[in-house]
């Protein structure tokens, strides 16, 4: 069939043609653009926000392809780097043989984890090695990196690494994995961190109870998935001065775990975060950064790591699983009389933001409902599994999860509407949160009402 | 990433399968990519020849032919959904190229690509199943026709030997026009793999069914043809719900869902059940339309 | 080692490449157009989508020699900093990405499908855009962006001459 060709479509032709190739753009701005809005609102003026359309002023690079992310940049003599990865969920480690892999093309310098000044870190506990000595405790863990001329060499020269490992009994489900008797992952107990909320008298609430309502709800573990996948560049200045380009989204943080694990102060250390590609919470720890340094220290030339894809799910951190069990007594009338929930967040291989996650599930886990009598317990087990870390919300949207889904389940089995039972128990200005916290500035019943007449949840409403 | 390999493109069929005689079994062909390229960047011993078929015109165009519709192996997705002569003979088969991942996929994957794949939820293949496709092969030694259940061994195995090509795809001419349909079932709409595939073709004489084909996907080790429910229809009346309905559950016992993340068996046995049933209503429909 | 040569946002480009090369790799580390991604690396996010002889393809999963000797047009090829297409004005207008990792990628599906059809329906849209992944989830303002675009230019085509 003829392709119709249209003037609109000749002219874009043209102005195609006529556009100044991409290579020559201006590395300014031009005057003729609009400037991005200041920043800085004016004193005692209000200024129009909420309902206002804005142009992002990180929209044009974005579109026109030119936003720098990490992997967009490169330096001269640039090396790639490529990490071997476990061949097991849980092994001992009996030795690592890195001889044949100077002979492969391409390949300038390689490292093993008893090269790492101080093989660990971590968010909360440094449990996680950079790269692993001894031991691996899931598919993720890296054993040997190796930078090459191109990526493609440093990919197949990881071939000639030989690994030799003698397989341990492995851990895959946290309730399996608080059993006294469960293959210890770490030198210390699978529970590494737990948290414990108590108001009132919980079990007089349920004595007091005249319905109880009782179940047990899980969440999967969810990886973030950011289109860009992690990486980092490092270079050495000529004063001893290290620089590292990353798509860390914790700079301060991820500046000092990498000055913990290279031995070197601080205010040697330039980290970079560069434009992300998405994060979502999956970019707030350092991965490869100490690796990247190390290499470019002993190569001597600049050095860049981007995880492939199937990296960013097995060596990335992800969204803890939860098993969550809910008990709720209430009064015939609906009322909430008392609640208690046992929370095992999985926390895989390692720590990473556990503790924090573990802490804000159970402060949040009574959901937002007035209840005399609380108990939640939260602990996070370590299982072999990819390592679980923060992830937006950082725990609350699975029990709130949870917790809804009883809600609707005991309006049902009452008959109750459940717009209803959450006007009816819901907090309110003044009321008084697990922990203790008096709250203000309540809107939470206006906005179900709003929620309602929008969604046109009752008859009659507009 | 993919690992090193050795590119070569032949110019003309003769030469194509003299180069896989040389290098089977250490050659793969390389038609739309979309899942050599995955396998190549998966798989660690991956082949160390790679030939590229686009050179060859044998390979290429939707044509009539005496002995029916012939459809070129390297005929993409996106061809077929526009070409004039599948939109009027087997428009169903437009159907199923339009569900094949997203447009990208679609204009680079081919339609003789997605046939070697034999995964059990390829989405060309009920429509083919249901029209009685028949599929050449060649070798250096020369070429053989078989019919397309023959082709699909197991999953991810066709009756292929190491040095042979598929060149084409043929409808028989009495399947040209014959009404025929099919769905889909996927977790979601766009660029989804299948959950359960459906394709049935009908022959209507008198107001009655004449001959039925059922095909189904994404069920059992490799695409097939739910034989038996096709027997429950043929002879029936076409406005015989009960019929449809019947078929509908004996298509379920003819397949061996199983159980995955994407779906589970019982799901799946409830998907077989309402695409049979609803792919035979819309062959039919078309009977009464037309 | 292959030649390959092609015409790349209508210049006539050059490279040597391993045959395991891909396009995309081709494309950003040959001739220095970084603006196709990397995201998934097997043919699912679409951000490394560019047109080669004006259909949209994935280049991550297309090797630098089978485009030797056709036309390629990446994002880079559409508009400059000073010059944009209108697509990308009106992405602009709508601030439609928040990343904008999946931008370029997605401003070619969106030419891919205006080039054939000037004026797609909604679901036109959301099909053409399928293979196409945003992990920021901005997908609705990147319809209303493109939906925008076809209504101007319906009411051009109306407005008397």
């Amino acid at each position: 069939m003829p392709r119709k060709v249209t003037e609109e479509k000749q002219a874009e032709a043209q102005q195609l043609l006529e556009a100044p190739p991409a290579t020559h753009l201006p590395a300014v701005a031009p005057d003729s653009l609009p400037k991005a809005p200041a920043l800085t609102p004016e004193v005692n003026k209000q200024t129009p926000a909420v309902g206002q359309r804005v142009t992002r002023p990180d929209i044009r690079t974005h579109i026109t392809g030119t936003t720098r992310y990490i992997d967009d940049l490169s330096f001269p003599g640039m090396l790639h780097v490529k990490i071997l990865r476990s061949a097991h969920a849980h092994a001992r480690i009996l030795s690592i043989n890195v001889d044949a892999l100077h002979k492969m093309p391409g390949v300038v310098a390689t490292l093993t984890g008893e090269e790492v000044p101080v093989n660990s870190f971590g968010s909360t506990y440094q449990d996680q090695p950079v790269l692993a000595v001894d031991r691996v405790r899931h598919r993720g863990d890296g054993i040997v990196a190796v930078a090459a001329e191109t990526e493609q060499q440093a990919l197949e020269a990881l071939d000639a690494v030989k690994v030799d490992y003698e397989p341990l009994p492995a851990v895959f489900d946290p309730l399996e994995a608080m059993d006294p008797d469960a293959p210890k992952i770490h030198r210390i107990d699978n529970v590494y961190a737990s948290k414990v909320i108590m108001r009132g008298d919980v079990d007089r609430g349920f004595e007091e109870s005249d319905q109880i309502f009782e179940r047990r709800y899980t969440t999967p573990m969810i990886e973030h998935v950011p289109l860009e996948p992690f990486a980092a560049i490092a270079l050495w200045e000529p004063d001893g001065q290290l620089h590292v380009y990353s798509t860390n989204g914790r700079i301060t943080l991820g500046r000092a775990d990498l000055a913990r694990t290279l031995s070197l102060p601080m205010n040697r250390i330039r980290l970079t975060a560069t434009i992300i590609g998405g994060n979502f919470g999956g970019k707030n720890e350092i991965r490869t950064e100490p690796i990247v340094a190390l290499l470019a220290k002993k190569s001597g030339r600049p050095v860049k790591a981007v995880y492939t894809r199937q990296e960013e799910f097995i060596a990335s951190t992800t969204r803890h699983p939860l098993v969550m069990d809910y008990k709720t007594g209430i009064a015939n009338d609906g009322r909430l009389l008392a609640r208690s929930v046992k929370l095992v967040l999985d926390g895989g291989a390692y720590a990473s933001w556990s503790e924090t996650t573990v802490g804000k599930a159970a402060i949040l886990a009574a959901g937002p409902y007035r209840i005399p009598n609380v108990r939640v317990e939260g602990r996070a087990v370590y299982t072999n599994k990819t390592v679980t870390g923060a992830m937006r919300g950082f725990g609350a949207p699975q029990v709130a999860f949870a917790y809804e889904s009883q809600m609707d389940e005991i309006a049902y089995s009452l008959g109750i509407d459940p717009l209803e039972i959450r006007l009816l128990n819901g907090f309110e200005e003044g009321s008084i949160s697990p922990t203790g916290q008096v709250l203000q500035a309540v809107a939470l019943k206006e906005t179900l009402l709003m929620a309602a007449k929008r969604s046109r949840w009752r008859e009659g409403d507009l | 990433m993919v690992r090193s390999f050795e590119y070569v493109v032949p110019g003309s069929l003769d030469e194509a399968l003299e180069t896989m005689k040389e290098h089977a079994p250490h050659l793969k062909p390389l038609a739309g990519g979309t899942d050599l390229l995955v396998e190549l960047k998966n798989n660690l011993n991956g082949p160390q020849v790679v030939m590229d078929l686009s050179g060859l015109p044998e390979l290429r165009g939707v044509e009539e032919t005496s002995a029916g519709l012939r459809i070129g192996a390297m005929v993409t997705h996106t061809e077929i959904e526009k070409d004039p002569l599948i939109a009027e003979h087997v428009p169903a088969m437009m159907a199923a190229a339009a569900t094949i991942g997203g447009v990208q996929t679609r204009n680079m994957g081919t339609i003789g690509g997605n046939l070697v794949t034999a995964v059990p939820s390829l989405d060309s293949g009920p429509v083919l199943l249901a029209l009685d496709a028949q599929v050449t092969v060649a070798a250096a030694g020369g070429k053989r026709q078989l019919p397309l259940t023959e082709f699909f061994v197991g999953p991810r195995q066709t009756a292929l030997a190491p040095d042979e090509l598929l060149v084409d795809i043929l409808i028989p001419t009495v399947m040209l026009g014959r009404r025929a349909s099919f769905r889909k079932f996927g977790l979601r709409k766009g660029q989804a793999l299948a959950l359960v595939n459906a394709a049935a073709s009908v022959a209507v004489e008198g107001g009655r069914i004449a001959e039925a084909r059922i095909a189904l996907g994404a069920v059992s080790p490799t695409v097939i043809r739910a034989m038996s429910a096709e027997r429950v229809v043929t002879g029936k009346q076409i406005n015989d719900a009960d019929a449809l309905r019947e078929a509908a559950e004996v298509a379920v016992t003819e397949a061996q869902p199983i159980d995955d993340f994407r779906a589970s068996a019982a799901y799946r046995r409830e998907l077989i059940a309402v695409g049979t049933f609803r792919v035979l209503e819309e062959a039919l429909a078309q009977t009464t339309a037309a | 080692m292959h030649q390959v040569e092609a015409t790349v946002n209508g210049a006539t480009r050059r490279a040597e490449v391993s045959p395991e090369t891909t396009l995309l790799s081709t494309l950003r580390d040959s001739w220095g157009l970084t603006g196709s991604k990397l995201g998934c690396d097997v043919g699912d996010c679409g951000a490394c989508t560019v047109l080669v002889d004006g259909l949209s393809v994935n280049s991550c999963l297309l090797l630098a020699v089978q485009v030797n000797g056709r036309e390629v047009v990446t994002i880079e090829g559409l508009g400059g900093f000073e010059y944009l297409h209108r697509l990308q004005t009106a992405f602009e207008r709508l601030s439609s990405f928040q990343c904008g990792f999946c931008a370029p990628g997605m401003i070619i599906s969106a030419k891919a499908l205006l080039d054939e059809n000037p004026a797609p329906t909604e679901p036109e849209i959301r099909e053409a855009l399928a293979g196409n992944l945003c992990r920021c989830t901005g997908y609705t303002k990147v319809i209303d962006a493109i939906t925008e675009i076809c209504r101007d230019r319906a009411v051009a085509v109306e407005a008397p001459a």
